[in-house]
């Protein structure tokens, strides 16, 4: 099986929110002497984009479907770095978590095992993250990405919000900080993250990881 | 005059009526209405009743709710912590399930009514029936099977179980939670509630891929509807959208309201029920929040010129953010009432 039909046959068992045919057609390719890190580079990192392809050209794929693709993914690359010899080089660091008084974890979970894939350090806060927690934890991290996730409208666009870690990141003098937002509320208003002074923001949880991915690249350049 | 439950009849039997039933889903603007906290507010059953009452009169849509918020049917089975926020919808705090072994230990209550949290929701319901009963559809909210779990572990850990077991479990969690569903809905029926939202967003394909929908979801909507009859149950998958399922859902189970979502096209939902049901077409409401005078007027009227040929047809919202500007209802509303006048249409095509 060459790379591009590995790809296919990994995402087909993915789509199919199917764990044990995923992991073991990565299995079976390790045991074809694909190495650990093709699998992290040429397969899983390239079955992520292609998904991101998937969602924005074609049709939507169910949230269950979101959601497997980032756990298998990390699962994936979790037993791949146990296998690799030196460990590789992080990407980026990213600080996530939710915003405060929001208790919902599905979507932030969802951008973490996907970043995680592209071997970019993620922090994870929990739910319900005051603003200056997100900014003491991403300065202690040396972060160039904070991300908030917000289920509800009112703790996305509210004073402990988004908001307020551009306030406290403008007076602390750390713009080089991009903020990243995702969650229902932005689905139902594609302009929101402008509201709350968001850098960025993505439809669902696997584009997340390129758009952080991509704004981590802007920081190092 | 026309009541609220006369119009909603006239359009589920397809009659002529004054204008389309419109749907404004008003819940913790009650507070804002009393002048009170959230936290306060939803801990009197009168308070609710009298601001449901009092925000139906002062906008005069067609329904009311005896629904406080979802959270309480956590509460109702176990959950001891709600974080109150001051300007949006509580949420549970503490899972009342977090380990398989809370899975075993979860019991369903026999008589819900006789439960002390469900206690302020009948006293809800006793003013509101004494009110406005068999004028105005009294609605109250049930989650489905299959969704419930997520309000008792959080969607994360309950999607972790779903697809990846132990089955056991997963399949003993569905069976308690169908037998609470069932509980519930007998509970609201025998308090008077007249429309029962059937609240699943795991039928929707936006949240499970269409062969687990068909495999898994299908049959448990075919056991919870079976289980307490279609009287009254509206299909709504918490604003996600459901199109693609319409025909199965209803041929399956034969409910005969469909409470789209903002993203389900409402020309195409109405192709597909044919007839054959109720078609509710819901405003983004996340959107009403900054729209401008014309840009609401000009989304009610997309909607209404969407929906009302034919008939069948209700203008719905989802549940209206607290942050929404009183004048921003008041613009949706009054161009609901407007171009969803059937003899203003009418008169326009005479002209």
């Amino acid at each position: 099986m060459n790379m591009a039909q590995l790809i296919t046959t990994y995402n087909e068992a993915v789509y199919d929110t199917d764990r044990d045919k995923a992991i073991k057609v990565i299995r079976d390719a390790v045991n074809n002497r694909v190495s650990p890190e093709e699998i992290i580079f040429q397969v899983i990192i390239p079955a992520i984009e292609q998904t991101i392809n998937h969602i924005r050209e074609d049709e939507e794929l169910s949230l269950a479907q979101h959601f497997m693709t980032a756990q298998i993914a990390s699962d994936v690359i979790e037993e791949m770095l146990a296998r690799f010899e030196t460990a590789p080089k992080v990407m980026g660091r990213v600080v996530i978590g939710t915003s405060y008084g929001d208790l919902h974890a599905l979507g932030k979970r969802i951008v973490t095992g996907c970043l995680r894939a592209r071997l970019i350090e993620v922090t994870d806060l929990g739910v319900n993250v005051s603003p200056e927690r997100f900014v003491d934890e991403a300065v202690a991290h040396n972060a160039e990405v904070i991300g908030i996730s917000s289920m509800m409208i009112h703790t996305a666009r509210g004073e402990n919000g988004c908001l307020k870690v551009r306030q406290i990141l403008k007076e602390r003098g750390l713009d080089h900080i991009k903020l990243v937002v995702g969650g229902a509320p932005y689905r139902f208003n594609p302009e929101l993250y402008k509201i709350v002074q968001a850098d960025g923001w993505a439809r669902d949880g696997i584009t997340a990881s390129r758009v952080i991915a991509d704004l981590i690249a802007e920081v190092k350049k | 005059m026309i009541t609220g439950l006369e119009r909603l009849m006239a359009a589920i039997k397809g009659e002529a009526c004054d204008r389309v039933p419109v749907f404004c889903n008003l819940l913790d603007q009650g507070a804002k209405e009393l002048g009170i906290s959230l936290e306060e507010y939803y801990s009197n059953g009168e308070y609710v009743a009298e601001a449901q009452l009092k925000m139906r009169e002062k906008y005069g849509h067609d329904n009311v709710w005896s629904l406080f918020y979802v959270g309480k049917e956590a509460e109702l089975l176990g959950c001891k912590r709600i974080l109150f926020a001051k300007d949006g919808p509580p949420n549970v705090e503490d899972f009342v399930i977090k380990s398989c072994d809370d899975i075993h230990k979860l019991e369903i209550p026999d008589d819900l009514s006789a439960h002390p949290a469900f206690e302020e929701g009948l006293k809800c319901l006793r003013i509101l029936r004494e009110e406005v009963g068999g004028k105005y559809p009294i609605c109250a909210y049930a989650t489905a099977s299959m969704s419930l779990p997520a309000l008792l572990m959080g969607m994360d850990k309950w999607m972790e179980l779903l697809f990846m077991g132990p089955p056991a479990e997963c399949s003993e969690l569905l069976a308690k939670c169908h037998d609470f569903f069932v509980k519930e809905m007998f509970a609201y029926r025998k308090a008077g509630v007249d429309v029962l939202v059937y609240s699943n967003p795991f039928g929707s394909t936006d949240i499970v891929p269409r062969k687990y929908f068909m495999e898994h979801s299908l049959p448990w909507i075919e056991k919870d509807i079976k289980a307490v009859g279609t009287q009254g149950i509206v299909y709504y998958c918490g604003m996600a959208k459901f199109n693609p399922v319409i025909d199965i859902v209803l041929e399956r189970t034969g409910i005969g309201v469909y409470y789209l979502s903002p993203f389900d096209d409402i020309r195409k939902g109405k192709e597909t029920i044919a007839g054959r049901g109720l078609t509710c077409g819901v405003i983004n409401d996340i959107e009403l929040i900054d729209w401008s005078k014309e840009e609401i007027r000009h989304e009610v009227k997309r909607m209404m010129d969407a929906g009302m040929p034919g008939g069948k047809f209700l203008f719905g919202t989802g549940v209206m953010p607290y942050c929404i500007p009183e004048q921003n209802i008041r613009t949706m509303l009054e161009a609901a009432y407007e171009f969803g006048s059937y003899e203003m249409k009418m008169e326009r095509l005479h002209d």
